[in-house]
């Protein structure tokens, strides 16, 4: 039952990533792999400070606040200078490597000694509940994870509720649209260069209050806790678009969660199945293989009786 | 009023691909004034409206419009003042955006974008009614995404967009010729109701010889990035589609004429 609630926290945490990912990938339609650093900045930015006693709030703050900035650099390095997204995207991550270095000093810092927000959910779930915990379904669950279970799922759904009323503004609808028809929004007087360096903020200052949150809840930040990150994300939203069939805005944020969430729990299942925890990254990159091309070979398949029965029809 | 003094821009200068798609242009469109320009495939007639809505900025030669000085303002700036229909009807709304959120955003052409809802009561309202009068029965799908209309719908409510702000200038770049002949009458008539009504200042290219002689008071016909006709008044009232094509005879054998000269004049002295 611990895994499974783990799971679950790990999953609604990293729904942060998702939410980022959705908005660099799917609503801006830029291959954006900051990711894989920003997540870090953000873990890392936090457990510094935090570790310095500072409280946990603006630790968490600025976490997110730097991953924003990141995330500003890759969009001026794309719009500004002309480099295309992806290596934009791969020079800010390479940098990040160092910067995340440089900011905790070491490759890894423990947060167990330290007030995090992951601290504060654990005391005020004990204070609540008591020592004693819950009962689920026959299993005993521990108060503090009950409450950090409840505290990521308080947090996400508050982002993606966030997002879904941004995006329904003037500026955010503009910033949609950006994504969707630039050529369109370009002719309708928005700079849409500013539009994508606005977005890449919002995208990654997401995924670093992922990071950060990751940190606090896993007790320490790690130089290499970013990698493969932004394919776990891609996953997510995958997931989450099959689930709900996402075409909507409301959709297909709910879908990002869901998404999260269930790519959690199929890892945490695999990995108790007994699988190599080394394999995880490439079995993760085969799902997204799989899933990009997925949806064109079904077309094809089914589009291929459809053509035959047109030319019958045009035969009679 | 739209004043271009000597307007200049070759494209890949320098090179094998070098197009020199504007060999100074000077012209100046008063106030409400509808203009059609005719021109042949590469005669600049395209490039002179890009060059008006700024997706380049041209070599030399001066925009100005409506008292500004546009020549170095970027695209999304001039937009401001300017309404746009593309000739591709995918090119004019955002596909996977419902009509409303589409003509939210049309209806900030050019303004500061805050954090307002964008779908508000007050754009709701009259939204309705308009695209209810293009009897297209559109109005009950405001919240469908734009992009499962058809061309001739999604050019009907492009030309809406761009026209809800009052524009300064309405640019309309072949804006039929997408389209099948019935949704290109619907939008030509549509273009005609509300360039009309409010008296809009238009420049509107065209392939269409019939749309050139009866639509518009002035029609402007170019060649090799030049104007080489202008007509107004009773004198663009009197043409005929048959008058527009003994020119565009005239433009080719004068072609015709060039390039022998030219060969002859190489085979003797080269």
């Amino acid at each position: 039952m611990t895994l499974l609630v783990g799971a679950f926290t790990i999953g609604l945490i990293l729904a942060l990533l998702s939410l980022g990912v959705l908005v660099s990938f799917r609503i801006f339609g830029l291959p954006d792999i900051t990711a894989d650093g920003s997540i870090t900045l953000g873990a890392a930015v936090t457990a510094t400070l935090c570790a310095q006693g500072i409280n946990p709030i603006l630790a968490t703050a600025a976490g997110m606040l730097s991953g924003a900035l990141a995330g500003a650099f890759t969009g001026i390095l794309h719009t500004k200078f002309k480099i295309n997204a992806l290596l934009a995207g791969i020079l800010v991550m390479t940098a990040l490597y160092s910067v995340n270095l440089r900011v905790m000093g070491r490759s890894n810092i423990p947060l167990m000694q330290h007030t995090t927000l992951g601290t504060w959910g654990e005391n005020f779930g004990h204070t609540l509940l008591g020592e004693g915990g819950l009962m689920v379904f026959g299993w005993r669950v521990g108060a503090g994870e009950v409450a950090l279970l409840l505290g990521s799922c308080a947090i996400a759904v508050l982002m993606a509720l966030a997002l879904f009323a941004f995006f329904r503004t003037h500026l955010g609808t503009a910033m949609r649209a950006t994504g969707d028809n630039p050529q369109m929004i370009r002719a309708l007087g928005a700079n849409v260069e500013t539009h994508i360096i606005l977005g890449l903020a919002l995208s990654n200052g997401l995924i670093a209050l992922g990071g950060s949150l990751l940190a606090q809840y896993q007790g320490f930040a790690d130089a290499q806790m970013g990698i493969g990150m932004i394919v776990w994300g891609l996953a997510s939203v995958i997931i989450g678009e099959a689930l709900t069939g996402g075409r909507s805005l409301g959709l297909t944020l709910v879908g990002a969660i869901m998404g999260s969430v269930l790519f959690r729990l199929l890892v945490a299942v695999a990995l108790r199945w007994g699988l190599n925890p080394n394999d995880l990254k490439l079995i993760t990159a085969l799902f997204v293989f799989l899933a990009l091309i997925l949806p064109g070979l079904l077309k094809k398949f089914r589009r291929a009786p459809v053509q035959s029965a047109a030319v019958a029809g045009s035969q009679l | 009023m739209l004043t271009l003094t000597g307007l200049r821009k070759t494209f890949n200068p320098g090179t094998v691909n070098e197009v020199r798609a504007l060999q100074g242009v000077d012209l100046t469109i008063e106030d409400g004034s509808f203009v059609i320009v005719l021109g042949m495939n590469g005669s600049g007639k395209s490039t002179l409206l890009n060059a008006v809505a700024g997706t380049f900025i041209v070599d030399t030669g001066r925009i100005e419009l409506a008292g500004h000085d546009v020549t170095r303002w970027p695209e999304h700036r001039r937009a401001k003042l300017i309404g746009r229909v593309f000739q591709n009807p995918f090119s004019g709304t955002a596909p996977n955006m419902s009509i409303a959120e589409n003509f939210a955003l049309a209806a900030r052409r050019g303004q500061s974008r805050g954090l307002g809802f964008a779908l508000s009561k007050d754009l709701m309202a009259p939204l309705r009614d308009r695209v209810a009068s293009l009897k297209m029965g559109l109005e009950d799908r405001l919240d469908n995404a734009i992009g499962s209309l058809s061309g001739g719908q999604r050019q009907a409510l492009t030309l809406l967009m761009a026209t809800w702000l009052k524009p300064e200038l309405l640019l309309l770049d072949e804006h039929t010729a997408a389209l099948d002949p019935k949704s290109g009458d619907q939008v030509i008539t549509l273009s005609e109701e509300v360039i009309g009504r409010d008296k809009l200042t238009t420049l509107m290219v065209t392939h269409s010889m019939q749309q050139a002689v009866s639509l518009g008071d002035r029609l402007l016909m170019m060649h090799r990035g030049r104007v080489i006709h202008d007509f107004s008044g009773s004198a663009k009232k009197r043409l005929r589609p048959e008058d527009l094509i003994d020119l565009f005879d005239e433009i080719r054998r004068r072609e015709l004429l060039d390039e022998s000269a030219a060969t002859m004049l190489q085979s003797l002295y080269v």
